[in-house]
């Protein structure tokens, strides 16, 4: 049993997790984003290319601009009327890009090992779980208002 | 094979069974029970929302241009924050202290903002014993304005450190930690912003309240 316990979770004495050290460890590669080169090429394997590498400051500059630009945009949805109920959807998922982008890129889940997307993906799953059943409990129960 | 591996951005070797940081790990934990921390207030805010009786109500007293204004400050820490980091790694002594240093600025602008906002929602006669929708406004902003009040204080230290030189590129795990707290502290607030300023904004009296009053 235990042998068995080893194969399903070690892999060479280290947790089946554990990826072996290679290049892809290596910190500060030569494409940075969004400044020199083939910027748009560039911006897209940094942004894409997850759990090998980091950015540079150009692309964090760039996506801070993208962030700004978002707030922007929903600060210009506020005062358009005419939006009507897809005033709210819209204001969501813009905000869900720009909680990603911060997580992704500012908080380097985009770059950093899975176990921490992983980590904290299952208790915003949890969150949104406890958060939606508070909602519905809410909705059903009626509660009468306190003051 | 006893060595644990390097993952991502320059993390340190750790024997770990892992091979991560314990400590970056332990504070993924840390904001992932943040994470349902700060999920119930707001799922309290939604379920109380519209439900005041007595104002002022949102459409009377939230200033959505000053609010962006802060917004946009504390985005902009985040920015700053990644910098520096950037900057310690790369053994950049000077700017890192300066990053770190715009991170406790702009930390300290958004607090100044809440602040007067709070002070002018008192003497428009909102506190948070005045209707539910004070109640939930204010606990749930305050306890994010207590997150970046100890965030701004972290920071300062971590400046201090990097400016005498404790702070380094070896160590730089230390500040990728606080950076941590730092951007959730952030994407908090894109939630907060979202879902109390920018949606609520509109919120009036509900119907009846002046019939349930009088």
């Amino acid at each position: 049993m235990p042998n068995l316990w080893q194969k399903l979770t070690q892999h060479d004495g280290n947790g089946w997790w554990n990826l072996p050290h290679g290049p892809s460890n290596e910190p500060n590669p030569p494409h940075e984003g969004p400044v020199g080169g083939p910027w748009l090429a560039n911006l897209w394997r940094v942004a894409t290319y997850g759990g090998v590498s980091h950015a540079g400051p150009g692309f964090y500059w760039f996506v801070g601009f993208i962030l700004a630009v978002i707030t922007l945009l929903e600060v210009w949805l506020f005062t358009v009327e005419s939006l009507g109920i897809w005033f709210i959807p819209i204001l969501l998922i813009l905000s869900l890009g720009k909680f990603v982008g911060v997580m992704a890129y500012f908080m380097h889940l985009r770059f950093d090992h899975l176990l921490y997307t992983y980590f904290f993906a299952s208790a915003m799953i949890v969150g949104v779980l406890i958060f939606t059943i508070i909602l519905f409990l809410s909705e059903y129960a009626n509660q009468p208002v306190l003051f | 094979m006893t060595q644990a591996a390097t993952t991502g951005y320059q993390d340190p070797i750790e024997n770990t069974s892992t091979g991560l940081s314990s400590r970056k790990l332990m504070m993924w934990a840390f904001l992932a029970s943040d994470v349902m921390f700060f999920g119930t207030f707001i799922a309290t805010y939604l379920v109380y929302r519209g439900k005041s009786l007595v104002g002022p109500y949102p459409s009377e007293i939230l200033d959505i241009p000053v609010t962006s204004v802060s917004t946009f400050v504390l985005l902009m820490s985040s920015l700053a924050m990644v910098l520096a980091l950037h900057y310690l790694k790369n053994g950049e002594k000077n700017k890192a202290t300066l990053w770190i240093l715009a991170v406790v600025v702009l930390g300290t602008v958004f607090m100044g903002f809440q602040v007067v906002e709070f002070r002018l929602f008192a003497q428009e006669g909102l506190t948070p014993r005045t209707n539910l929708f004070g109640t939930t406004f204010f606990i749930l902003t305050g306890i994010h304005g207590a997150h970046v009040t100890i965030g701004v204080i972290w920071m300062a230290f971590l400046a201090y450190g990097s400016h005498k030189g404790t702070l380094r590129s070896d160590n730089s795990m230390d500040l990728e930690i606080a950076g941590l707290y730092w951007h959730f502290v952030d994407i908090v607030w894109i939630v907060i912003f979202t879902v109390i300023y920018l949606i609520s904004a509109a919120d009036g009296p509900p119907p009846g309240a002046e019939t349930i009053l009088h």
